[in-house]
């Protein structure tokens, strides 16, 4: 599936942002890696504080006190971006990468009009006047759907919908033709059917712009209708990544099985809906090991050591014990200290 | 409810007919400072107060540029006339030593308007800068300007004010505007602040910030003008603080002095006859009433305008 010579437009490696609190270092995100070719579409899912959001903020370096990148390399086109500084990054924001957020209601300035925000945005990345950066606007707004986008402009965003306020945001972000859009929730506030709406116009921008997305989301259903490959994450790692296809119809790992199914289906009767047992761990107080064992079903002995990122089919990861055929591993389910260890090392692949 | 479905865009000019017209597109798009005078306007207090605020400026504009130097003339034998409307040039009468008293008054509400906005100009100018600086940086240089803040409101401000015009020139009204600006600044320092506290952890800035906008474009672009409206606020009342400050400064003779004409000024004049001539001290005394009220109910009507949640009454 991978050409070698082909390079990602992204790629994500073993990044690290740890957060030093009061109580201690949160590990937010702990060695992920993925990377992004041009034009895919890849959907990271997770539930809160599993540290997708954060990831993305990591790449956009917009990691706040008291958070910190520790580790890793973030390369856009085979450039690191946290080794250029930060003028350079402030190009790179909002023209190569642009980033929608989940609140549409509060991500726009009160205080300046719809059209005003665009043309801002056009106007720190082009040396346009503000007549060209207007119209520039007015046709962004056209662009993802908003009625008599020149009156729309004129207007303040407390006069406008949730899901006109989301189109305005995409407006804004792919006024610079980015050619990767991170897209944060962009659902999440929406009601369903302006949900349906929003997903439809970010499919349409795609094909017309050729952009590769990164679409944060704890909802499958958007996975299943947008990405072309998915990411799943989990107290700040990785434990499944593939295309879509592979992840909705043999997941591997438990949680994503956990997930999947624990969304109602039309057509299937079910008494109840499948429920993942307990909690997300304590980001101070992770325990040893696999950090989804103490809710999983399959939970083994030599779970207590770290289950490797293993290829369980080609291009399908997942970073648990079990072997690809969902068979406890071959060193055996009691296996612990220094074989599963030395076993991790041999079954761990890099991404 | 939204009001399309993506993909239907209603074609230009929406032609065909009005019942095609989209019923939000009536309503017809006010901005937020139409919105902001309409509100303004519907407080009586307010326009009240933006009205004798035009006549006083006007006033004090005019008067003194078409009388030039006439408010410092002396005239033994018009001392102590009495006013009277008969005369058009001298309404109120003259004083003891014969200055034509309206022309001096208008002089002096001239003098007292300029050093009140003056001052206020620095309080705006260093207390925006100040409060945006702590605001949006924060951390160590935060709290070392806001305890310089504290250690300035901590101390008593008209005796720093006194001293400052007995130091570098009683009688100067420059050094009048800038003492009251040095002790002024904290109050709005305080409220830039606390905004840019709030406005920092906003969606919009993080938005603006993934945008690649810069720190500077950031603070001038994006957040201070979500910042402004309270400083407007305090500026205007500032006006009628510095006026009082000026006027109590020249009435105890530290601020100007005659020749020069000030409200204080004048009132310290009147004092001497208030048992012969208590009329004397109506003049200055009204003047600076209403140049106070006129300014506070400005500000009144400004922070409720200002407020973009308050809804224009129909």
């Amino acid at each position: 599936m991978t050409v070698a010579a082909d390079q990602p437009l992204l790629q994500i490696q073993d990044l690290r942002t740890y957060f030093e609190t009061q109580d201690g270092t949160v590990k937010a995100v702990d060695g992920v890696s993925y990377a992004i070719r041009d034009g895919q579409t890849v959907g990271v899912v997770g539930e809160s504080g599993c540290g997708k959001s954060i990831t993305a903020l990591s790449v956009m370096r917009l990691i706040e006190e008291p958070g910190q990148i520790v580790g890793g390399t973030i390369k856009l086109r085979g450039r690191n971006l946290l080794d250029v500084d930060e003028s350079e990054m402030r190009d790179t924001r909002g023209n190569t990468i642009s980033m929608i957020f989940q609140e549409p209601m509060t991500s726009l300035n009160p205080v300046f009009t719809c059209g005003d925000q665009i043309a801002e945005a056009v106007s720190l990345h082009e040396a346009v006047d503000r007549r060209a950066a207007m119209d520039r606007a007015v046709e962004m707004l056209g662009l993802v759907g908003i009625p008599d986008p020149a009156r729309r402009a004129k207007q303040y965003p407390h006069e406008l919908s949730g899901g006109m306020r989301q189109r305005v945001m995409i407006a804004m972000a792919l006024s610079t033709n980015p050619e990767l859009l991170i897209a944060d929730e962009p659902t999440t506030a929406l009601d369903v059917t302006i949900q349906a709406q929003i997903l439809e116009l970010m499919k349409g921008l795609r094909e017309r712009n050729r952009m590769a997305i990164m679409l944060i989301t704890h909802d499958l259903g958007v996975i299943a209708e947008m990405a072309d490959h998915v990411v799943v994450m989990y107290a700040g790692k990785v434990v499944e990544q593939a295309d879509v296809m592979t992840v909705f119809a043999q997941p591997h790992h438990p949680y994503s099985r956990g997930l999947l199914a624990s969304i109602p289906r039309l057509g299937v009767r079910h008494q109840r809906l499948e429920v993942i047992e307990g909690v997300v761990p304590n980001p101070l107080n992770l325990p040893a090991g696999c950090l989804f064992k103490r809710r999983c079903r399959y939970a083994m002995p030599v779970c207590d050591s770290p289950p490797p990122l293993q290829e369980v089919a080609p291009g399908h990861l997942s970073r648990c014990w079990l072997t690809p055929a969902g068979e406890p591993p071959t060193i055996g389910p009691d296996a612990t200290g220094d074989v599963a260890a030395a076993a991790a090392a041999q079954l761990a692949v890099q991404p | 409810m939204e009001s399309t479905q993506f993909g239907s865009r209603p074609t230009a000019g929406a032609v065909g007919g009005q019942a095609a017209v989209d019923e939000v597109d009536l309503t017809p798009v006010r901005t937020y400072w139409q919105l902001a005078r309409q509100r303004f306007l519907q407080h009586s207090l307010a326009v009240f107060g933006l009205i004798v605020m035009a006549i006083l400026v006007t006033a004090a504009i005019v008067i003194p540029l078409l009388t030039g130097d006439l408010y410092q003339k002396t005239s033994l034998s018009l001392a102590n006339h009495g006013s009277s409307l008969l005369n058009p040039f001298a309404p109120l009468g003259y004083d003891s030593i014969g200055e034509n008293i309206f022309i001096r008054l208008m002089k002096a509400l001239q003098t007292s308007l300029f050093v009140g906005f003056s001052a206020v100009g620095i309080i705006v100018v260093v207390g925006i800068t100040a409060g945006a600086i702590a605001g949006y940086v924060g951390g160590a240089l935060d709290n070392l300007l806001m305890r310089f803040v504290d250690l300035v409101l901590s101390l008593p401000s008209f005796f720093i004010i006194v001293m400052m015009v007995a130091l570098f020139g009683t009688g100067n009204a420059y050094v009048v505007i800038i003492a009251i600006g040095i002790v002024g600044w904290t109050t709005a320092a305080r409220l830039v602040r606390a905004e840019f506290l709030s406005l920092r952890e906003t969606d919009f800035v993080q938005a603006a910030r993934a945008l690649g906008a810069s720190d500077a474009r950031i603070v001038v672009r994006h957040m201070l003008p979500a910042a402004l409206a309270p400083v407007v606020v305090a500026a205007t009342l500032g006006i009628a603080d510095s006026v009082v400050v000026e006027a109590t400064l020249s009435f105890l003779g530290f601020g100007i002095s005659p020749p020069a004409a000030s409200l204080g000024n004048m009132l310290t004049n009147a004092q001497e006859y208030f048992f012969r001539q208590p009329i004397l001290i109506l003049y200055p005394g009204v003047t600076l009433v209403l140049v106070v009220l006129a300014a506070s109910f400005m500000g009144d009507g400004l922070r409720d305008a200002l407020d973009p949640r308050q809804r224009v009454k129909s």
